[in-house]
């Protein structure tokens, strides 16, 4: 069975097409700058040349055809046609409440995915264009909806209910939601396997550390507790994004600075975090000025690595215990000083790192020593695998 | 038709905003103007967009990205690369014929003409060119791109693709679209500038200082700007050629106040001569002294 995987941005789309009999990706590619003259499309099939070429892509359709072009062609494709397509999996960032899982797509779906655009005004109208799109080109071919929310789903009421007035949630459903569902789901079921554990009998708390960022409390393979919340913009200090701070406080600089709902938006998402504090977002960056004494990244980097373990603190609390902790995403697979920082500074756990394992990169790794009491991984999230598993396994 | 590029017709106030809002939200633009201080109008847009991110509205690469979409010309045969045309000059019945004449003849046929004209008649204005179902009165309200709301209005013979595509256009740039009877002044400049007049009196009458004015405006009402700042960044001048275009339609009630015709005389203009009702920094805040209530 073949699983084309289609993650559409407003401007861009990423696709991976699976051979789901072993998991194996046949082909996958890009398209940027959507809407413009010169977008730029990259495909490369598995054991093939890498193709790049620029040309005028004015809307989702085209540059979905234009992959499907690449993934037909004689040189470059995979495919002798679109028909061995199987089935189309694609990434929705919200679900809201309405999808706890995988969907398969159809009018009623789509319906519901449209009025939850207010919920992800920056996300859901591109993955909805995007299942628009697929669905024209290939009519007779099942769509699925993975959505970044649902591994959250199972987050009890008094873990996702805000302390506000109650019928603000019944009049317009503000709750935590969580992001990077699926991420968390592939890493905390990865970890399971290789602790050669049932995911059932563990406690797993995970990490997922990008420019976006957020912390997971895993108990039994549910997600019991996340970081982000009705948007991603709560919990951990991000690339651009403040994280946590006291509701309070906006109001006052909102006052003393005479700023406007959009412009504190602005500032809370693209002007805080690493960037507010350090002027750069990147963590390579951050690191580099901390290896150049810079006091603002020191203090940045500081900040970043204490948010993080009074996540994992609440979150050993909330499980009551913990038997691994996983790292993923750019910022998690890529940083051992920040690894190193945060397991030392969490002795009572009973975690020691081997530092030669901890530097290892682009694989799953167990950085821990084998007598840590809790297990500590480096695990390269695949979320388009998980979007092609469930897309299998709805249209089986 | 897909809009790409939109040309617009005059670099004022409500021409740069438009500009700035439009290349915002993704359009390209062509942003033309006869007028001297026309080549100012990048770097008065740029200051707008400075302005924006020093409140953290937008970051420095968006800025840079919202300034690279727009291009200035005085060169009316750019008009041809327009997918859309925004009229947006001062009201002057002769000059703006002119020029809609022009863009008539240098535009492709399937372009659409929106007019963000106070005191015109959509209808009149579209008896000039030779695609009159095509002309859309759209009135936007300044500072363009943080005002929400715009006042569309049909002329006789403009046709319903015409307004869907002026509706789909200002939804694009985030305004919530009226649709009003044609009218001139339309909704929010008759009701400005019999506002802003009405201030001028109690000023003229020596009632109270402008700031106080201001201040008893802004806060019984919940306003951002008093109607005199709100005139200030108009322009004084503009504000009197509205008044006395809706003068002669609608009588004395629009008779201008004769402080607002003093000024106007001694070069008094508002932000642009950083002296108005009240005065302006060289970054067009108000000076918070009172040197704005003193006549020179």
């Amino acid at each position: 069975m073949n699983i084309f995987v289609l993650n559409c941005g407003s401007s861009s789309l990423k696709y991976k097409l699976y051979a789901m009999e072993n998991e194996k990706v046949l082909a996958e590619g890009k398209v940027e700058r959507i809407g413009q003259d010169n977008a730029v499309i990259t495909h490369q099939s598995t054991g093939k040349e890498k193709v790049s070429k620029t040309m005028p892509i004015l809307e989702h359709t085209i540059a979905i055809q234009e992959c499907l072009n690449l993934l037909t062609h004689s040189e470059h494709g995979v495919l002798k046609s679109v028909n061995e397509i199987d089935a189309v999996g694609h990434r929705v960032v919200h679900g809201g409440e309405s999808f706890s899982d995988s969907v398969l797509i159809n009018e009623r779906t789509k319906e519901i995915l449209d009025s939850l655009a207010e919920l992800a005004p920056l996300h859901n109208p591109a993955n909805v264009m995007g299942i628009r799109a697929a669905e024209k080109i290939m009519p007779k071919t099942p769509q699925v909806a993975v959505f970044d929310t649902a591994f959250h789903s199972t987050i009890p009421p008094h873990a996702h209910l805000y302390a506000v007035p109650y019928t603000i949630y019944q009049r317009y459903k503000v709750r935590r939601y969580g992001f990077h569902g699926t991420s968390h789901k592939y890493v905390s079921q990865r970890a399971a396997e290789l602790m050669g554990r049932n995911i059932e009998d563990l406690k797993i708390i995970s990490c997922h550390l990008g420019n976006g960022a957020s912390i997971t409390a895993i108990e039994g393979g549910k997600s019991i507790d996340t970081s982000m919340g009705f948007t991603p913009l709560e919990g951990l200090m991000m690339g651009t994004r403040s994280g946590n701070i006291d509701p309070g406080a906006l109001f006052y600089i909102m006052r003393k600075e005479d700023l406007n709902l959009q412009q504190i938006d602005s500032m809370l998402n693209k002007h805080s975090g690493l960037l507010g504090i350090a002027g750069v977002s990147d963590m390579r960056d951050i690191e580099k000025g901390v290896e150049e004494d810079d006091k603002m990244c020191k203090m940045a980097f500081d900040m970043y690595e204490y948010r993080i373990r009074k996540y994992i603190g609440s979150y050993v609390a909330a499980m009551n215990g913990v038997d691994a902790i996983v790292f993923t995403a750019g910022i998690g697979e890529n940083t051992p000083a920040l690894r190193t920082r945060l397991i030392s500074k969490l002795p009572y756990l009973g975690i020691t790192i081997d530092e030669e394992k901890n530097k290892l990169r682009g694989q799953d790794v167990e950085i821990s020593t084998p007598d840590s009491r809790v297990k500590v991984f480096v695990i390269p999230t695949d979320e388009e695998l998980v979007i092609a598993r469930d897309t299998a396994e709805i249209v089986s | 038709m897909d809009i790409r590029r939109v040309a617009v017709l005059g670099a004022g106030r409500l021409g740069r905003g438009i500009a700035e809002n439009a290349a915002s939200k993704g359009y390209d633009v062509i942003l033309f103007s006869h007028g001297a201080g026309g080549k100012e109008a990048l770097a008065r847009i740029e200051k707008s967009l400075d302005r924006k991110l020093a409140k953290w509205g937008i970051t420095d690469a968006e800025k840079r990205l919202i300034l690279n979409r727009i291009e200035y010309t005085q060169d009316l045969r750019e008009l041809s690369k327009a997918d859309l045309l925004v009229e947006a000059t001062l009201d002057h019945l002769d000059v703006k014929y002119e020029l809609l004449r022009t863009a008539d003849q240098l535009c492709r046929r399937d372009v659409y003409f929106l007019s963000a004209t106070s005191t015109l008649k959509v209808s009149d204005l579209a008896k000039e060119i030779n695609r009159s179902d095509m002309l859309v009165g759209l009135h936007f309200i300044p500072p363009v791109p943080d005002v929400a709301v715009a006042e569309l209005v049909r002329g006789v013979r403009t046709s319903d693709e015409a307004v869907e595509v002026a509706k789909a256009f200002a939804a694009r740039l985030g305004k919530q679209v009226v649709e009003i009877e044609e009218s001139q002044g339309l909704v929010n400049p008759r009701a400005l500038v019999a506002m802003i007049n009405e201030a001028a009196y109690l000023l003229d009458e020596g009632v109270c200082e402008a700031k106080d004015a201001e201040l008893i405006f802004r806060e019984s009402w919940g306003m951002k700007q008093g109607p005199l700042e709100m005139a200030d960044r108009l322009g004084l001048d503009l504000v009197l050629n509205w008044m006395e275009q809706l003068q002669m339609v609608f009588g004395p009630r629009y008779a201008p106040c004769p402080l607002l015709r003093r000024y106007v005389r001694q070069g008094r203009l508002g932000v642009k001569s950083r002296l108005g009702f009240l005065a302006y920094t060289e970054d067009d805040a108000v000076v918070t002294e009172d040197e704005g209530d003193k006549e020179d």
